[in-house]
């Protein structure tokens, strides 16, 4: 699957955040789209999923209009985990992951043993599901970030949109989201469009990375290509090096000291 | 949302729920038969009503208690499962069937008619019902751009609910001497209401309440969060409009055969919550039995507590139901450790 923006143009109001801004994501890698503060990574990734109306332009989802497809079988293609999202803290975890079958079900439809599998699995493979029981309330900020991102990976997307699942984690926790995003894409073969702030865990996680300054798409890649010194100084305006350390696949990077 | 759960309500804790409130119901209702200005023993009501005669006891029993009953407990459970479904759409909890206009539209339309067209009198139901109605679809109308989102919703409601009052007002102010009738109405009371208006809120209250069981997983993916429901292909705006559509014409049919009651739409299902949690599939039905309950000791105890009086259902909603409202809000707080 791809999914292709031309020429879009995207904002709230009269506000225009993206101007004209060509960008594609595929099935298959992890993609991460980075970019200041403000740049605009989030509404990209908003219209690319239809949270969002652009004002011009077009996206293609394998070619056809994203505009023709009825609400669910879009969320049957692609699940998007919005960067707030709330449960009413008493709801179980296995009950909300269970609306991720929602795009699959008529209004009158429960959930069937198909549905009961699929639920399953998506637990077992974010390793939630020994918290199945319990209620979002009693699950750790890591826990329930696992939770939603379970709930969205039942509704079997090909390509999975993630408005920084980081934010708010500890650092073990990041981590851990980390390769769980990793694993969900090498094992299972499912699409990751991520929007993140940490730049070294883009580096390390990424097949491809989209960087965004003042909404425009200032250079896209795989990692190693494009987060170099030039790009830290012209995008963020921050001064470092590259470094590769000896033992390490991918290279670090060093923010000159404070 | 508030009514967070330090754990999972066990299944059992809510049959426990239910079993409760549906004996409370049992017991209730035949309190409320027996009981009333005219002071019948049992052993009198149970004679009267089995015997073949007509006498006064049974007529009082079978045509005053009676429909009187069934009105109560259609109205509490319709009014609360309307103010339940509400606060999903808004995904606030102090929505309640107010907030969409429905009280403002019907009683503006049952103002104008007691007051201006006084030889109407008999159709203020069905005006009052089309008032709500129409009230509902202007604030809707003025809040839609693209889509309907709650604050937009619950700001028209505002504006549009304080042209109406303005106005109700200011017939009321014109025709101070003639205002029993608006009263009655503003107040919403039981009194004098018969089996045919019984026969009228069954089919609606019925055909509302079986809708509202439709609403329910609607209404649990609504208190995920716009977007996420969004992205779980809920098409979020056409599901508000459907829900408050639900919401408003239960209310509407409450509003139309016993004028505007407050309070039990927008407390109830918070109690509910309190008592089962926030998922719909148990909130909802536990609204309805307590609703029920709620109204129907409102009024009994309405039509008992002064000899030869009897003091609006609405009224004494709202002057019990308020502090025991605050007591369970503080109640909370300290169980919560805040």
């Amino acid at each position: 699957m791809e999914i292709r923006g031309e020429q879009l143009k995207i904002g709230y109001g009269d506000f225009t955040v993206i101007n004209n801004m060509d960008i594609t994501v595929q099935a298959g890698r992890i993609t991460s789209i980075i970019g200041p503060n403000g740049s605009g990574k989030s509404t990209v990734l908003k219209a690319l999923t239809r949270l969002l109306a652009y004002k011009s332009g077009a996206v293609y989802v394998d070619g056809r209009d994203l505009r023709d497809f009825s609400s669910k079988e879009l969320a049957r293609n692609i699940g998007v985990l919005p960067q707030i999202h709330s449960a009413p803290p008493d709801f179980q975890v296995r009950e909300l992951v269970g609306y991720g079958r929602m795009p699959y079900q008529k209004w009158y439809e429960r959930n069937d043993a198909e549905d009961d599998r699929i639920i399953d699995w998506a637990m077992r493979s974010t390793g939630v599901w020994e918290l199945r029981e319990k209620s979002i309330h009693e699950c750790s900020g890591g826990e329930s970030q696992r939770v939603w991102i379970a709930t969205v990976l039942t509704q079997q997307p090909e390509i999975l949109f993630l408005d920084e699942p980081t934010t708010y984690l500890d650092i073990a926790h990041q981590l851990e989201m980390m390769q769980l995003i990793r694993r969900l894409n090498r094992e299972n073969g499912i699409g990751v469009v991520m929007v993140l702030h940490d730049l070294s865990q883009a580096l390390e996680v990424s097949d491809w990375i989209v960087v965004i300054k003042d909404g425009e798409k200032y250079a896209e890649g795989a990692p190693e290509d494009v987060i170099t010194p030039k790009m830290m100084k012209e995008v963020y305006d921050v001064d470092c090096s590259i470094i590769r350390v000896p033992g390490r696949g991918k290279p670090l990077i060093a923010y000159h000291e404070i | 949302m508030k009514a967070s759960r330090k754990h999972k309500v066990s299944a059992l804790r809510i049959g426990t729920i239910w079993l409760l409130l549906a004996i409370l119901l049992v017991v209730l209702s035949l309190v409320a038969i027996n009981v009333g200005s005219a002071g019948y023993s049992v052993r009198e009501i149970v004679d009267a009503v089995f015997s073949a005669e007509k006498s006064t006891v049974k007529v009082v029993v079978m045509n005053l208690r009676l429909p009187r009953l069934i009105l109560a407990l259609l109205i509490g459970a319709s009014l609360s499962s309307s103010g339940a479904i509400l606060q999903s759409v808004m995904r606030n909890p102090l929505a309640d069937p107010g907030t969409i206009g429905v009280s403002a539209g019907a009683g503006t339309a049952a103002t104008t008619i007691l007051l201006l067209f006084p030889h109407m009198t008999n159709a203020v139901p069905l005006f009052a019902f089309a008032g709500a109605a129409l009230a509902c679809f202007l604030i809707y109308t003025m809040a839609w751009k693209g889509g309907v989102d709650p604050t937009r919703i619950i700001l028209s409601g505002v504006a549009i609910n304080s042209v109406l009052g303005a106005y109700n007002a200011l017939l009321q102010m014109l025709h101070s001497d003639s205002l029993e009738g608006v009263l009655a109405f503003m107040n919403g009371s039981l009194s004098g209401r018969s089996w045919s208006h019984v026969r009228v809120l069954v089919i609606y209250a019925g055909a509302g309440l079986l809708l509202s069981f439709l609403c329910i997983k609607s209404a649990n993916t609504l208190q995920l969060g716009d977007e996420m429901a969004k992205s779980l292909g809920v098409n979020v705006s056409v599901t508000r409009v459907l829900l408050s559509a639900v919401s408003a014409f239960l209310a509407a049919a409450t509003v139309s055969v016993a004028g505007m009651i407050g309070f039990v739409g927008l407390v109830v299902p918070h109690i509910s919550r309190i008592l089962v949690g926030s998922d719909y599939k148990q909130m909802l039905p536990t609204s309805m039995l307590l609703g029920s309950v709620v109204l129907l000791a409102a009024d009994t105890l309405g039509r008992t507590i002064v000899p030869g009086m009897e003091i609006p259902v609405g009224i004494v909603m709202s002057v019990t139901g308020g502090p025991f409202f605050l007591y369970l809000l503080r109640k909370r707080g300290k169980m919560r450790g805040n």
